[in-house]
């Protein structure tokens, strides 16, 4: 008998491997046509420490992760405790681990899934080889598994050789060893797990946050200023080779004021900018942002998200930034706020935002999070992309022209820094039409209602979100919170209690007109987001863009909403997995 | 202005941008394009205007509290990136438009109303700090001396790379006793130096009030990178299973 998913935990102490056992994993299956998600889980420490590689594959797609994992895949023991709790294993679970991995986790252990012991490194090889070359049980664990699920030789052969790139053939030759004890070792097994037949096609191997750098690219960012923070410094480092290569630029600020206004000034300059970061270098930059709205100059903001306040936890996700993303600052400083709904959505709301910052002349904030973010994932390839849009530029008559003119149309026209005779300078001071610093009440009162009209006039179309289903109870969600949301959502309509979700591309200016159409007929309206102050669900009932009586699901990160909790909430907690 | 028609660019070709402070009222006192930003954020402004506008000449300029104190970071990075810029501060050793509160630059014993005695903290040397931090054209002017000041900016312009141009600026109403310079400001005797370590001894070692280039040294711009080799089809191909 076969089946049609399967989770699997790869987990070690620092140096062990996980991560690359699930990545060589998640590669094989993917070249074989499965569908696959790997997220990854930390430790106290984001490098050199505890890392487990959670891994899903399917003969469809796949977005949440599992209510429990049916693998998992202990390289040693090390200080897999740190974390252990945060792993939903049940008694339905396999915990194989390597035979000389040390004690048992005991938060492993009374979860009472069935442990066996495996040898994972060669008995062969001499202390010094293990010393200089490692045991190298990762490779035999993604060669035993990928072995159980059905994973062919060649496809895992293949996927090795890609993560080993150019590396010296007694390394390669090493690893491939390995990996044929781990092939050699699940053969000797006599439980399997394999996958149905896989259905091959077109598609992509991509993270959340190479998507978003994707999406940006292809709108036509070609500055990016930023300083290095967890969770979003990867995207960063997938996009500094590329973007050079592509003939922009990236510079290390050196700090987060710094990146915000580089970024200002390289679009003051006619560049598409953009910086990335996540929550504290938000609050760091969030002075620069009314700087952006009061100048009216174009700039994206990619904010990662993780857990807070303060430095709070790096390396896991929450989604507590909404309100510095929508009202962080002083003053009345409009902007827009944009959020992806999935790995594969961050590559059109990526390259959205780029053109809506552009012609609106206003900071776009993406809220992406860390599970989006570094979510490796199969993703179907869409033809689907944003209307393409730029910043006007044309001043029209030099004699006339007005940088901040209060006319019918309150987005105006920006000429580039070199155009002869239209010499404009960007203010952060209350300017008049003509750029000269004023405290009139009313030339005040004119251009913040030019800046504020600008924002409330942004019309997303179709992109402001999604519906998904057609219950009378709804679950109003955005980012990752979707996908567990959608697939609690398809349990309980499976089970007979129809549950529609209703996902939020676009936080603000909030899409209110959108959103009670999507909600026309519901009975019942929950608020699902992953903070403690319910940021989500206050914002849009002091909006009145919900009914009264909505009722809020919000909680604390780190650990992602799972689909069972969600159902649960709803009052459902006895409907399964399927 | 007349160092910029010396210079020989139209208004238009000019971008001029500062922080917060009195000096940094003077983007809206031209033609050209300019940017009035937030408090201490002229430099990174101006360095991402510059990287994607080379044809440009970027001028930031500021005041010895936007520059060296909430600023003081991005001056000190500024120097290192050297990018072909000038950044001129006018340094009246005061806080004018919060009506006088000690700056960096502030003598230690000056007393106010918000320091009654003085700060008693020595005082910043901008000179010294943008040569160690790697500034490559460091040079003192004053405004009651314009046609030295207008060379040294037609210099500082004209410089392949960052120029840093510390411009004494007295503030008639906070710091009256700073209209005594008029008397003792002086030329430096000293030619500029291509030596790092001698320009930093001179800085810390001369009198205040000398007037002059301390430090010129040409170096190249940029890491020059690749050209464009990619195209966004190649990238996305990267990513096909």
């Amino acid at each position: 008998m076969t089946r049609s998913s399967i989770s699997v935990v790869f987990a070690g102490s620092g140096g062990a491997g996980a991560m690359t056992a699930g990545a060589i994993f998640l590669q094989a299956a993917a070249r074989s046509g499965y569908y696959g998600m790997m997220t990854q889980l930390f430790g106290a420490q984001v490098r050199g420490g505890e890392a487990a590689a959670l891994v899903q594959l399917s003969i469809g797609p796949i977005e949440a992760q599992p209510d429990c994992y049916d693998l998992f895949v202990a390289l040693d023991w090390g200080k897999i405790e740190s974390f252990a709790p945060e792993i939903p294993l049940s008694e339905k679970s396999i915990v194989y681990h390597a035979k000389d991995g040390g004690a048992i986790a005991p938060s492993i252990a009374k979860t009472k899934a069935r442990m066996i012991e495996i040898e994972m490194t060669d008995p062969q090889m001499t202390a010094l080889e293990r010393a200089l070359r490692g045991k190298r049980v990762n490779i035999f664990a993604a060669g035993f598994v990928g072995t159980l699920v059905g994973l062919s030789e060649k496809s895992l052969k293949e996927a090795l050789a890609a993560s080993l790139g150019r590396k010296k053939a007694d390394v390669v030759a090493g690893n491939e060893k390995a990996l044929a004890a781990g092939i050699a070792a699940a053969k000797r097994q006599t439980e399997n797990f394999l996958l149905a037949e896989a259905n091959p096609g077109k598609r992509w191997l991509i993270t959340g946050n190479q998507a978003i750098a994707l999406g940006t690219l292809r709108g036509g960012v070609r500055f990016v200023a930023c300083y290095p923070i967890t969770p979003a410094t990867d995207l960063v480092e997938w996009l500094s080779p590329v973007l050079q290569k592509l003939g922009g630029k990236l510079v290390l600020g050196e700090d987060e004021l710094a990146s915000i206004n580089m970024v200002l000034g390289a679009s003051f300059g006619g560049t598409p900018a953009m910086t990335v970061t996540s929550g504290p270098g938000l609050s760091l930059m969030i002075e620069t942002i009314g700087l952006a709205v009061a100048a009216e100059v174009p700039a994206v903001l990619i904010d990662v998200m993780r857990g807070g306040p303060s430095t709070g936890i790096p390396s896991k996700m929450e989604q507590s930034d909404i309100n510095l993303a929508v009202y962080g600052g002083h003053g009345d400083a409009p902007r827009i706020v944009i959020a992806p709904m999935s790995v594969a959505d961050c590559i059109c709301t990526g390259e959205w935002a780029v053109y809506i910052a552009e012609a609106h002349q206003t900071p776009v904030i993406v809220l992406s999070d860390q599970l989006l973010g570094q979510a490796n994932e199969v993703i179907e390839l869409t033809s689907k992309r944003p209307a393409a849009a730029t910043r006007r530029t044309d001043g029209g008559d030099p004699k006339t022209f007005k940088r901040y003119a209060i006319g019918p149309d309150p987005v105006t026209p920006m000429p580039r820094p070199g155009t002869p005779g239209f010499g404009w300078v960007g203010d952060g001071l209350t300017h008049n039409e003509i750029c000269v610093p004023v405290s009139s009440a009313s030339v005040h009162a004119a251009q913040m209602k030019k800046r504020a009209d600008k924002i409330a006039r942004f019309e997303p179309g179709e992109l402001w979100g999604e519906c998904w289903g057609n219950g009378d109870t709804a679950i109003v969600a955005f980012g990752s919170s979707l996908a567990p949301a959608r697939e609690a959502a398809r349990r309980l309509t499976a089970a007979g209690r129809p549950v529609r979700v209703v996902g939020l591309r676009v936080i603000s200016p909030a899409p209110i007109a959108q959103l009670k159409k999507a909600l026309a007929g519901t009975k019942r309206v929950v608020v699902l987001e992953q903070n403690l102050g319910a940021q989500l669900y206050h914002y849009l009932l002091g909006l009145k863009a919900l009914p009264a009586d909505a009722e809020s699901i919000a909680r604390t990160g780190p650990l992602p909403f799972r689909p069972a909790e969600i159902a649960a909430h709803l009052g459902h907690d006895h409907v399964n997995s399927s | 202005m007349e160092a910029f028609s010396i210079v020989g660019r139209p208004p238009h070709e000019i971008a001029i941008v500062s922080g917060i402070g009195c000096s940094s009222r003077l983007p809206a006192y031209t033609k050209c394009y300019g940017f009035h930003g937030v408090h201490g954020r002229a430099l990174p402004f101006s360095v991402g205007l510059k990287m994607v506008r080379p044809d440009l000449e970027v001028v930031a300029v500021g005041g010895d509290g936007d520059g060296y104190s909430i600023g003081g970071n991005h001056f000190m990075h500024a120097c290192r990136r050297n990018i072909d810029m000038l950044y001129l501060v006018m340094d009246n050793r005061v806080y004018g438009m919060t009506k006088g509160q000690p700056s960096p630059t502030t003598e230690g014993d000056w007393d106010s109303q918000i320091a009654p005695g003085g700060t008693g903290l020595p005082s910043f040397n901008p000179l010294a700090v943008g040569l160690a931090a790697g500034a490559n054209f460091v040079a003192r002017g004053y405004v009651g001396d314009p046609i030295g000041l207008t060379n040294l900016i037609v210099e500082g312009i004209q410089f392949k790379g960052f120029a840093f141009l510390e411009v004494l600026s007295p503030c008639a109403i906070f710091r009256p006793e700073e209209i005594g310079w008029k008397a003792r400001a002086h030329s430096r005797k000293k030619p500029p130096s291509a030596d790092r370590a001698t320009a930093i001894a001179d800085a810390l070692n001369e009198d205040e009030l000398g007037l002059g280039v301390f430090f010129r040294r040409e170096q190249a711009i940029d890491v020059k990178r690749e050209k464009s080799t990619l195209t966004l089809a190649d990238i996305e191909r990267s990513f096909e299973i």
